[in-house]
């Protein structure tokens, strides 16, 4: 028996315990806590040994498929980038599941909480081990479903109703794009196949998407007088779904308010695991993105621009849980960023951004659940109204200024001393200092750094303004029951050692992604497909440009000291509604005023869904209804031939043998 | 005489059915419970035979070469039996305070014995005794509340319509058999082009198309079947429309499409007009009844109408999906009457003098009353509708798109709007058991109907999301008949 046999329990656990907590978790402990912990810890396991077998034999991955239908499949493919994203959603999802039995002690929805957490769980285990984009999307949807139920838990607060209901349509934007990606695919694969599709081939396996590449690449449509090949159209429609599961500008509007849902969901969703679907889709399909021209410039650029401007909006948040959102938000722009250095480095930037994600996923959930102890502990998530926690909460204190740390990226390069935030996030800023290198174009590499540095600011004005100072706030704060810390132990140890532990062989095992006995690519002929010239050895960057990284992280710490431990100058006199760039700021650059406001209700509300509205009410409908209605007289026409006069029957049977004879004889006339 | 043993199953049956009989003179009525698990135990014996040589791919021909052994044979066999346990556990229930309960059994019995002879018949001779003793068990079953006269009503028209299409069958037999000189039908096919030579042989084939679609319900041959459908027992419809009914199909596939297969253009276009005739005027019509009932009847008649694509298009995969489809709707419509059933027991629970219990308004908020129902009820009609995920889509997909490789989308696009339309219906009783309110309390389901029911439901659902062993099979069948 191999362990790889059990696969298929991975999601499918998850998915049991949704039902049977939705159904029975009134009855049991904890609201049935117990059994999306039961499940997701099994499926952890399982998932764990599943890397380890792959570690040691990489080229020798899980790949199980049964056809449906002739043309589609269900499978499971599990390579080293599914087997580390299996391990790191089920192991955090298990971790947020404890705290929630503390966090949502009082909450009296509880068994739908972890019923729908668990959903949660398995859907996104569903799209990490899928082996076809179709069965892909349709987790993916799951999981978009599973966020909207979730943002939305506490639905009968207006504001977090509308927050799901945002979440859910930002989203929906991108997932439309993803899902024309798909079809498009589809249809070029069957041209490419001449409509001739062979037994047993099935179009949207990724192991067939990769090995019709060339002929994807072949393929070129006219958009707007510019020749484009298909595969760039299919891979930028597949990162207008990452954007919007991923929150990229523009479509991140979504991201900080889903902070509405309780801090665990935050945590689990908006942190650690949904949003990374995004980046985890471009990863899964990044031969595509390399071998499309173009692609991953687009890719990098949008993502260092995301991680720039969210930054600059946390800077200036004062709710807790929006400046971590923010900060998600950027770090996200990071891995993104990281993908698009592909254009240079190729598979190694797969590494790259994985291992930052990955890293992220630890201190990025960490960050949430101590807020979420704090928020427990006084009851705002009003940074104004904290301060002088330190004392009340040392191991939430102490937990979140190591996932701080982490998030600003402290260590010593040149060493292996340093937060796991440190090793991730310096390997993509080196990236992209390798890609101006060789491509002298720095735009990236300034966004990376400009960003850096404002990560470390806003990360410890929220530290500062939250444990330190005097205490603004008079509810009485305790440290949180150990079923919540315990959590954030384990966190901060992952948070503080993994980086450190792992960074080289980890970033080689995920190049080793396309080298299997599933799918096999030649790297460098792709790259050539999309006119990228791949840089294979790199050697040490100069020093001063290993130590940027961390010199900017320490300004920053500095700055947040002087400014909100010291107080060398009255913040308040900056932030102050005259100050523009404060407002600007503040208003978040009147995303709002543009995106809702012109955008959603001045020109997608009323100028084109009421005409559109108006054109269908009167105009199709009066069609529509024409046809129904003469249906229905027809139907009541013909129901009065049925006399229920058994005569009259017979005298059918009759005419109709009449009838079908001399229907005959014309029918041979003619022929 | 080893030969005899293919022949086990209709031999169990008939020995049950004798059982059944003899032991009721001398069981107490309340003891004559027994008798259905009697019977359900004959036909589960009878499908575990049938299915063991059907997997075995046995082919034989017996009795001087009147009967046959193929896949074909055996999967309509298996259709049959399936939808006989189904009525008959139903009927556990449904005859349980009956003083005739072993009459029923045993009539039940042999009605599926008579349609089981259809589908192995290789001669026009059995095919015509098993159409017949399937036919005279049928009237009495539809007959059987004598004191009821909407029952008497219904039996009484699916008798005279029946005799007449009887002799208009047996007209057209002794016309094939004047001018062909046999009634082995491998015989009639080798001398097809005497039929087809001679202006009688036309009227020979329109007389047998009459006396089968009558059973099959085409237009103009249906008339019978909503007012019988709607007077009988639901039990009983669930048996005419899942069993009876497949028997014409049988039998036109055999007589029609073996042995007349020389006549091939000119019956295209007959069955064409036949089919879109068919499905319109059942769909359409059932688009203003209110009689749940009758609409399934009238869905009946529409069913019947894609089916008989089949006949039109004749490549194999439109006969497997006709195949398929006979079996799906098998499933369906008698797990939609049987839920049916179960309504019209609530109904009767609450009130004993109701009448017209299968009414849509008895089904205004049945998700309250009776949830499991409901939601049963809910997927044979949205998998009558071809919903995806349910059988009814399944076979739809493979029909039409035949339909489709075959170059005659006109014929797809007439059925797939009929489809559409026939959604209308069956989404107005979805609306009225989800959305609509209700009075009166839950009311669990007897045990008996809703084993039945959900034994359907679990085979729509299966057929549905893992069809290619179904697919399989009736391909293999199909196979049989463009040899």
């Amino acid at each position: 028996m191999n362990i790889g046999d059990f696969a298929f329990l991975i999601p499918l656990l998850p998915a049991l315990a949704f039902v049977i907590t939705l159904f029975f978790g009134k009855r049991l402990y904890s609201g049935g806590a117990l059994i999306p912990i039961g499940a997701i810890g099994a499926s952890f396991i399982i998932s764990l040994l599943i890397t380890i077998n792959i570690l040691q034999n990489p080229d020798q991955v899980i790949h199980q498929s049964v056809h449906w239908f002739a043309i589609f499949n269900l499978g499971i493919l599990i390579d080293p980038l599914a087997a580390v994203m299996l391990t790191m959603v089920s192991f955090v999802s298990l971790l947020i599941h404890i705290y929630a039995i503390g966090y949502m002690e009082h909450d009296p929805a509880k068994p739908r909480y972890f019923a729908e957490t668990s959903l949660f769980t398995a859907a996104m285990l569903g799209v990490v081990l899928s082996d076809n984009i179709l069965q892909m999307f349709i987790f993916w949807e799951l999981v978009g479903l599973c966020s909207y139920l979730l943002i939305g838990f506490w639905y009968q607060k207006p504001s977090a109703a509308a927050a799901a209901k945002k979440a859910f349509l930002t989203t929906r934007v991108g997932d439309v794009m993803f899902l024309a990606g798909i079809i498009i695919l589809f249809a070029s694969l069957f041209q490419a196949f001449h409509g001739e599709v062979p037994e047993g081939v099935y179009l949207l396996q990724f192991s067939e998407m990769f090995n019709h590449i060339d002929a994807l690449a072949a393929m070129n449509a006219t958009i707007l007088g510019m020749e484009v090949s298909h595969l760039t159209i299919i891979a930028l429609l597949f990162f207008g779904g990452a954007i919007g599961k991923s929150g990229q500008f523009p479509l991140h509007v979504w991201l900080p308010d889903a902070m509405e849902g309780p801090t665990t969901v935050s945590a689990l969703i908006h942190a650690a695991t949904m949003v990374t679907a995004g980046v985890y889709l471009v990863a899964r399909t990044f031969p595509m993105f390399l071998s499309a021209p173009d692609a991953l410039i687009i890719v990098a650029y949008l993502g260092g621009f995301t991680a720039l401007f969210a930054a600059t909006m946390g800077l200036v948040m004062n709710d807790i849980k929006r400046v971590l959102a923010y900060s998600t938000v950027s770090q996200l722009g990071y891995m993104v960023l990281g993908l698009g250095m592909g254009a240079v480095v190729g598979l190694e930037a797969i590494g790259v951004s994985m291992f930052h994600l990955i890293n992220h996923a630890f201190f990025k959930a960490l960050l949430f659940l101590c807020a979420g102890s704090v928020i427990h502990a006084i009851g705002t998530q009003d940074m104004r109204q904290m301060g002088g926690l330190l004392k009340a909460m040392p191991i939430t204190a102490g937990t979140m200024l190591v996932a701080s740390l982490a998030l600003a990226g402290f260590g010593i390069p040149g060493t292996s001393i340093g937060t796991s935030g440190f090793f991730s996030k310096d390997a993509i800023i080196e990236t992209a200092f390798v890609f101006g290198e060789y491509s002298h174009d720095w735009i990236p590499y300034i966004f990376a750094i400009l960003a850096a540095l404002l990560t470390s600011i806003y990360i410890f004005r929220l530290f500062f303004m939250t444990f330190t100072g005097k205490s603004r706030n008079n509810a009485k704060a305790h440290e949180a029951p150990s079923i919540m810390t315990v959590p954030l132990l384990i966190l901060a140890v992952f948070s503080l050692v993994f980086g450190a532990l792992t960074l080289k062989p980890f970033i080689a095992f995920m190049e080793r992604t396309f080298d299997n006995n599933v799918i096999s690519l030649n790297i460098e002929h792709l790259a050539t497909l999309g006119n990228y010239d791949l840089v294979l050895e790199h050697g040490p960057e100069p020093l001063f440009i290993l130590w940027l990284p961390v010199i900017v992280a320490v300004a920053g710490l500095l700055i947040s000291y002087l400014l909100y431990y010291k107080q060398v100058i009255d913040v308040s006199k900056v932030v102050s509604r005259e100050n523009p760039v404060y407002k600007l700021l503040y208003n978040r650059y009147y995303q709002h005023k543009i995106f809702t406001e012109l955008l959603a209700t001045r020109i997608v509300y009323e100028l084109i869904s009421l005409s559109a509205d108006y054109f269908d009410r009167k105009f199709i409908d009066t069609i529509v209804d024409g046809i129904g209605k003469i249906t229905m007289s027809a139907g009541n026409f013909m129901r009065k031939i049925q006399t229920g006069v058994v005569q009259n029957y017979v005298a059918a049977v009759v005419a109709g043998v009449g009838l079908l004879i001399i229907l005959f004889r014309l029918i041979v006339e003619v022929i | 005489m080893e030969d005899i043993l293919l022949l086990a199953p209709e031999i169990i049956l008939a020995v049950t059915a004798l059982v059944v009989l003899v032991a009721g003179l001398y069981l107490k009525t309340e003891h004559k419970v027994a008798l259905g698990f009697i019977s359900v135990a004959g036909i589960i014996m009878a499908i575990a035979l049938t299915m063991s040589i059907m997997l075995a791919k046995t082919s034989a021909s017996m009795f001087y070469d009147t009967m046959v052994i193929d896949p074909l044979s055996q999967v309509f066999k298996l259709v049959f039996l399936s939808v006989a346990l189904l009525v008959s556990i139903a009927s556990v229930k449904y005859v349980s305070e009956d003083r005739n309960t072993e009459e029923f059994f045993a009539l039940l019995l042999l009605a599926i014995i008579g349609m089981m002879v259809v589908s192995s018949s290789n001669d026009l001779i059995t095919l015509f005794l098993g159409f017949e003793l399937a036919g005279l068990a049928t009237y009495a079953l539809v007959g059987f509340e004598k004191k009821n006269i909407k029952v008497l009503e219904a039996s009484m028209k699916y008798f005279i319509i029946g005799a007449v299409s009887s002799a208009f069958l047996l007209f057209g037999m002794s016309y094939v058999y004047g001018m062909t000189g046999t009634t082995n039908i491998p015989g009639i096919a080798a001398n097809a082009h005497l039929l087809v030579d001679n202006p009688i042989g036309i009227v020979a084939i329109v007389m047998l198309i009459a006396g089968f679609g009558y059973k099959m319900s085409l237009v103009p041959f249906h008339m019978w079947a909503p007012d019988t459908y709607q007077g009988a027992p639901s039990v009983i419809s669930a048996l005419l429309a899942g069993a009876s009914k497949k028997m014409g199909f049988i039998a036109a596939f055999k007589v029609i499409i073996v042995a007349l297969i020389a006549l091939n253009a000119e019956w295209q276009t007959i069955f064409a007009v036949l089919a879109v005739i068919t499905m319109t005027l059942g769909n359409v019509v059932a688009l203003s009844q209110d009689s749940v009932k009758r609409m399934l009847a009238y869905s009946s008649v529409a069913q019947a109408g894609y089916i008989s694509m089949a006949f039109v298009v004749l490549t194999p995969t439109a006969l497997a999906g006709g195949i398929l489809y006979i079996l799906s709707h098998a499933f369906m419509k008698a797990g939609a009457f049987i839920a049916v059933a179960i309504v019209g027991f609530m109904i009767l629970v609450g009130n004993k003098d109701a009448r017209d219990t299968d009414h849509i308004d008895n089904f205004r908020g049945l998700s309250k009353r009776m949830p499991i129902t409901a939601f049963a009820l809910m997927v044979f009609l949205l998998a009558l509708a071809g919903i995806p995920a349910t059988a009814g889509f399944v076979s739809k997909f493979v029909l039409f798109s035949s339909t489709i490789e075959a170059g005659l989308v006109w014929l797809a696009v007439i059925a797939i709007l009929n489809s559409a339309i026939s959604l209308f219906y069956y989404a107005r009783v979805i609306k009225y058991m989800y959305f609509m309110p209700t009075e009166g309390g839950r009311i669990t389901e007897p045990a008996p109907y809703a084993i039945a029911m959900i034994l359907a439901l679990v085979a729509v659902l299966v057929i549905g999301i893992w069809p290619e062993p179904f697919i399989y099979w009736a391909s293999e069948a199909a196979n049989v008949l463009l040899i």
